[in-house]
């Protein structure tokens, strides 16, 4: 069943540069896919529709039963508390704990003080930091921030998690670990799109690979392809 | 496994919308309290610029209050006071009187013999000796009427009567001071409003300010999916506080200045034979001025707040 729908989606910026052109695309409930491309394709865009900090110049993102094109006011929040989402970036509240970043997914759906707890310590047991929950982020190496950002997106179980570039600034076992959790997620229910233009990670991971090429999608490769 | 897009966190027992609501509510209230104390002296400056701004039209209104107090004791001689000829008697004086008080334009009237004249001059003046010193009663029996209508138009005829010697009427005056109410209050109004504005302005540049420092935070709090309400409410908290501070630290000094004005105003006011008695603001105006100023920091805090986030909304292009 379909989670995510692009029907011809383009989005032209203002200054007239079409950033994606026509791109159409569905991903299922359950499935973990990437999406590729060099420097400029238009991965960051296609991920920024999906979580409506853009809206499309033509065409129509579904998510589940909801066109993104319509969604206005409130619900644009709520979407987005249904998009986990895992940045090149971190983007951490530096003046906060980890735990109190990772637990606001929780806070923002009003979650229970007793659960928001113990999700956040389930998450960030998993994410092996455990033992740091009361650390600032600048206590962190980059590695460790990613995994609090990785932790945040995952705790709410959201049915969909997007991440960009993730694994950009860690070390290669490092990102074989983290690639291993996000395999791990759609047991769990939740549908995982990678973007990612390293292409070792893509082709060791064996999934869903969509290939952008200066905004158009220029390859749709499933798994069973890419074993022959 | 079919699982539809949704906001609710795994399997946790959903939290009913009220209780997400006032859970937010009580995260904003601490979240905003702890962020205005953790910058003291940031804070203190911006609730004392506030409470000046407040105190000023706030002293103007007191004080206005009390001079219509005062001036309320001189309305109350809004009655004409006529004074027969000497030659006039008391019982002459009741059939004028009698006379009088048949007009339409005479609400009442009340006639005051000398003997009543001179035992009030006794009580009030302090004068006794100087009385008794005279041997007789000097004072002429005195109408006083309560005009209804015109009272110069009554003024002026009672005066042309052959048994009266003088009229003495405090209209004028009385006009005057009104207008000069009337002016203070305008100017209590114009100045409260003006200042009140600046107060307004003072609390939203600085949660302008505090949104700029946060703007960040902001930004990331928008994309995990923070409603505007909940950015926006901290911000609103944060400037009822400041509202609220200001309007106590304002109050303080009104209660400070009516402290070290009342003694020697009490001290005047008694020279003058009067137990004019300086007041403040009663609880009731009190809360309301809290309440007032509370709102205003609120809805300064508010007009920056929608500002910033009508700017962050995505666009379609």
């Amino acid at each position: 069943m379909s989670l995510l729908r692009f029907d011809n989606v383009s989005k032209r910026y203002p200054g007239g540069h079409e950033a994606l052109t026509e791109v159409g695309f569905e991903v299922d409930e359950g499935e973990m896919l990437f999406v590729t491309g060099h420097s400029g394709a238009g991965k960051s865009t296609l991920l920024r529709l999906i979580q409506l900090t853009e809206r499309p110049s033509r065409g129509a993102v579904l998510f589940g039963e909801r066109n993104l094109l319509k969604v206005r006011g409130g619900q644009m929040a709520l979407h987005r508390r249904s998009v986990g989402v895992v940045y090149q970036d971190h983007r951490l509240l530096m003046d906060r704990s980890i735990a109190e970043n990772v637990a606001l997914p929780l806070i923002l759906r009003g979650t229970r003080r007793a659960e928001i707890g113990k999700r956040v310590r389930a998450a960030l047991d998993r994410m092996g930091l455990g033992a740091r929950e009361k650390a600032l982020p600048s206590q962190l190496s980059a590695g460790e921030q990613q995994r609090v950002g990785i932790a945040r997106a995952i705790v709410a179980e959201p049915p969909l998690l997007i991440a960009d570039e993730p694994t950009g600034n860690l070390d290669p076992t490092l990102a074989a670990e983290i690639m291993e959790l996000f395999a791990s997620l759609p047991a769990r229910g939740t549908s995982v799109l990678v973007a990612s233009h390293d292409l070792a990670l893509i082709k060791r991971m064996r999934k869903r690979v969509l290939i952008l090429d200066h905004g158009r999608l220029a390859d749709d490769i499933r798994p069973e392809d890419l074993a022959e | 496994m079919s699982r539809k897009p949704a906001a609710a966190a795994g399997p946790a027992p959903a939290p009913s919308q009220l209780g997400v609501w006032w859970g937010h509510h009580l995260h904003s209230i601490a979240f905003s309290l702890g962020r205005a104390l953790r910058k003291p002296w940031a804070t203190l400056l911006t609730v004392l610029v506030m409470a000046l701004a407040l105190a000023l039209p706030l002293g103007l209104s007191v004080a206005l209050d009390n001079l219509s107090r005062l001036a309320g004791t001189v309305q109350q001689s809004k009655d004409i006071d006529v004074f027969l000829k000497p030659e006039i008697d008391v019982a002459s004086a009741r059939t004028l009187a009698e006379g009088l008080r048949k007009r339409g334009d005479v609400a009442g009237i009340l006639v005051r013999t000398p003997d009543e004249g001179l035992a009030e001059l006794r009580e009030r003046g302090g004068l006794a000796g100087a009385i008794d010193a005279l041997g007789e009663n000097p004072l002429p029996s005195l109408l006083v009427i309560t005009p209804k209508g015109d009272d110069a138009l009554l003024a002026t005829s009672v005066q042309g009567m052959p048994q009266v010697d003088l009229v003495r009427r405090d209209a004028q005056w009385r006009q005057r001071l009104d207008g000069w109410l009337r002016f203070g209050t305008r100017l209590v109004q114009v100045l409260a409003l003006l200042l009140g504005l600046g107060a307004l302005l003072v609390v939203g540049n600085t949660v302008r300010l505090d949104i700029q420092s946060r703007r960040e935070e902001i930004g990331v709090l928008q994309l995990l999916g923070a409603s505007d309400g909940f950015i926006r409410r901290p911000f609103l908290y944060l400037g009822a506080w400041y509202g609220l501070a200001a309007g106590a630290i304002a109050l303080g000094l009104l209660v400070a200045c009516g402290l070290a004005l009342r003694g020697p105003l009490s001290a005047l006011s008694a020279s003058y034979g009067s137990h004019f008695v300086l007041s403040g603001l009663d609880f009731g105006r009190a809360g309301l001025v809290l309440l007032g100023t509370t709102l205003l920091g609120w809805l300064g805090a508010g007009l920056v707040t929608e500002h910033f986030l009508r700017q962050t909304r995505p666009t379609e292009t």
